[in-house]
């Protein structure tokens, strides 16, 4: 236990997430998913997202310093996402954290959301050290970093349309299965055979690079011919199919990055990560190449306040503090 | 009793301290998208000016619309943060009213409006008394033609204030008891009167009041078809 006190503040997109950190410990660490909230459109609504931001925030900043015994004189710093995500939502928090910050006369950091994902094994594997390659999955974002070292990123990968969570979404709510899709689509594959039916691989000339909307056109196209003929299989076998075509990729694009890096270590973040099929592929193929595997937990994967204050921790030691006129940047880029 | 007063429901963005009714110190700044890069920098800018802590502060009044809500949810959410670390409490302000109490000079029913985009306007009318105004309607999102259709209804002699520049030429034509005047954007150091004013009565913005006025609802458009509701998996969860 050592290291700065930190709060972090993460409303990128439909999380409301608060965290107290100290070095690679969690303190506390609160959230208040709008899953629900967006759930009856199917995917996030940008202002259905920000105005549930404006009311969660002070409450949970609130339960986050209690659950942590902390009060806020004691905090070090103050740390809120900056970007990428959407722009009405990082506002409130970083306008909140802003102000926080200044009445507490403490530093405040603008934080990378995504160079918060990179940081978040940290909070579980306190050891986890570059140069490593990072799969970094979720509803907005998927792709592949190369960490040379803390602070200094290469984007080997990318998307070039939807991101792997946007694919798992829409493929639920194609099927009935509801929203976040990810998890959804994990449970519908539970007993599943993921060999049932073949569904292509997209981009295999391009090998860090994904491509899921070619997949959904052709489930949704499997699906109506099946149905046409009246032979469609069971959704168990369906849903493990499909997340097996989207695991694949995830999984051979980002050891195709591991060899090229020539690292001996890979991690993972985003809600994407929290897929139980893709976490056991992940870790064959990280023990049967001898790599060392670091996947936060479930919890930590999806957006939450203690990555973002733990990519703080790192910002505060090398002095990069942010200025009042700091403002949030939806479009900001990693590397 | 030092106030801090964040007015963000225009492209003006403004921020007042004032120790009671006196107004202290006073930053603007008119910019569309600049209310993040403007609140926490004006804030300490005005603090340092007047040689206050943030500790000294005693109560915070924010403008809570109507308006684009991307700017008043930035003041408001910098409002919550200072208060919230502070530990004092909030007043909030509507931005129609702010308008109109500034405006409240002459005998005529004062129209306050406020551009909040996509062609339309917010509205609200009120009566002149001495020493304020008082709301005879509640705020409510119009057309500009909706909105010359009720000043064309309205008996006595009107003036419109704020954004009404914002408003189709020509649209006025023919109501002759209408007139045009000042001020074009709230300001916080309005804010400060009435907050003042609500602090000496106690009367205190609770949680579900610090948010910004909402008279539209979200937009909402993921359309998606829906294979299972044509009978497929019937056993899925929906
Ligand atoms: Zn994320």
């Amino acid at each position: 236990m050592s290291g700065p006190l930190i709060l972090g503040i993460e409303t990128s997109c439909d999380e409301t997430g608060v965290a107290v950190v100290e070095g690679s410990t969690v303190r506390s660490s609160v959230l208040a998913s709008q899953t629900d909230l967006h759930a009856r459109f199917g995917g996030v609504v940008p202002e259905v997202a920000a105005r549930a931001h404006v009311e969660a925030l002070r409450p949970l900043v609130h339960r986050a310093l209690t659950t942590a015994g902390v009060h806020s004189d004691q905090l070090d710093a103050v740390a809120a996402t900056q970007g990428p995500g959407l722009a009405g939502a990082l506002m409130v928090g970083f306008s909140f954290g802003k102000a926080l910050a200044w009445s507490l006369e403490k530093p405040f950091l603008g934080i990378d959301h995504m160079e918060g994902h990179l940081f978040a094994p940290l909070l579980d594997h306190g050891a986890y050290a570059p140069p490593a390659v990072v799969l970094l999955a979720s509803g907005g974002h998927s792709q592949i970093v190369h960490v040379h070292d803390w602070g200094r990123y290469e984007l080997m990968g990318a998307t070039i349309d939807d991101a792997a969570g946007e694919a798992f979404d829409k493929l639920a709510r194609f099927m009935g299965l509801g929203f976040p899709g990810g998890p959804a689509i994990d449970r519908a594959s539970d007993g599943g055979d993921p060999t049932a039916v073949r569904f292509p691989r997209a981009l295999p000339d391009r090998p860090y690079d994904f491509s899921f909307s070619g997949l959904k056109t052709s489930v949704v196209t499997f699906l109506e011919k099946a149905k046409a003929e009246k032979s469609v299989p069971p959704l168990a076998d369906v849903a493990a199919s499909l997340q097996e075509a989207i695991v694949d990729v995830l999984v051979t694009k980002t050891f195709n990055a591991v060899e090229a890096a020539e690292v001996t270590t890979v991690a993972g973040g985003g809600g994407v990560l929290a897929n139980r099929r893709l976490r056991a592929r992940l870790q064959e193929e990280a023990d049967r190449r001898g790599v060392a595997l670091y996947l936060p937990s479930p919890a930590l994967c999806t957006d939450n306040g203690a990555m973002i204050a733990s990519a703080g921790t790192f910002r505060l030691g090398r002095g990069d503090v942010a200025s009042w006129p700091a403002d949030v940047n939806p479009a900001l880029r990693l590397a | 009793m030092k106030i801090l007063a964040i007015e963000t429901s225009t492209p003006a963005s403004s921020v007042a301290l004032g120790e009671d009714d006196t107004l202290v110190a006073m930053s603007v700044h008119v910019d569309r998208r600049g209310h993040v890069e403007f609140l926490a920098s004006a804030i300490d800018f005005c603090f340092a000016r007047a040689g206050w802590k943030p500790s000294d502060l005693e109560l915070v009044a924010v403008d809570v619309g109507p308006g684009p809500y991307t700017g008043l949810r930035a003041g408001i959410a910098t409002a919550q943060g200072i208060a919230a670390a502070v530990g004092v409490p909030i007043v909030t302000v509507g931005s129609l009213t702010a308008l109109a109490l500034r405006a409240a000079t002459g005998r005529r029913r004062i129209w306050p409006v406020i551009d909040v985009r996509r062609g339309q306007v917010a509205v609200a009318s009120y009566r002149p008394l001495p020493g304020g105004v008082v709301a005879d309607t509640s705020p409510e999102i119009v057309t500009p033609e909706e909105f010359a259709a009720m000043l064309a209804a309205e008996p006595e002699d009107s003036l419109l204030v704020g954004e009404w520049h914002v408003l189709p030429e020509g649209l006025m034509r023919g109501l002759h008891r209408v007139k045009t005047g000042r001020p074009r954007y709230p300001s916080a150091d309005v804010l400060l009167e009435i907050a003042a004013l609500r602090a000496a009565n106690d009367d205190f913005a609770g949680a579900e009041e610090i948010r910004p006025l909402y008279l539209r609802e979200p937009d909402a458009a993921i359309n998606w078809t829906d294979f299972r509701e044509e009978g497929v998996w019937p056993g899925a969860p929906s």
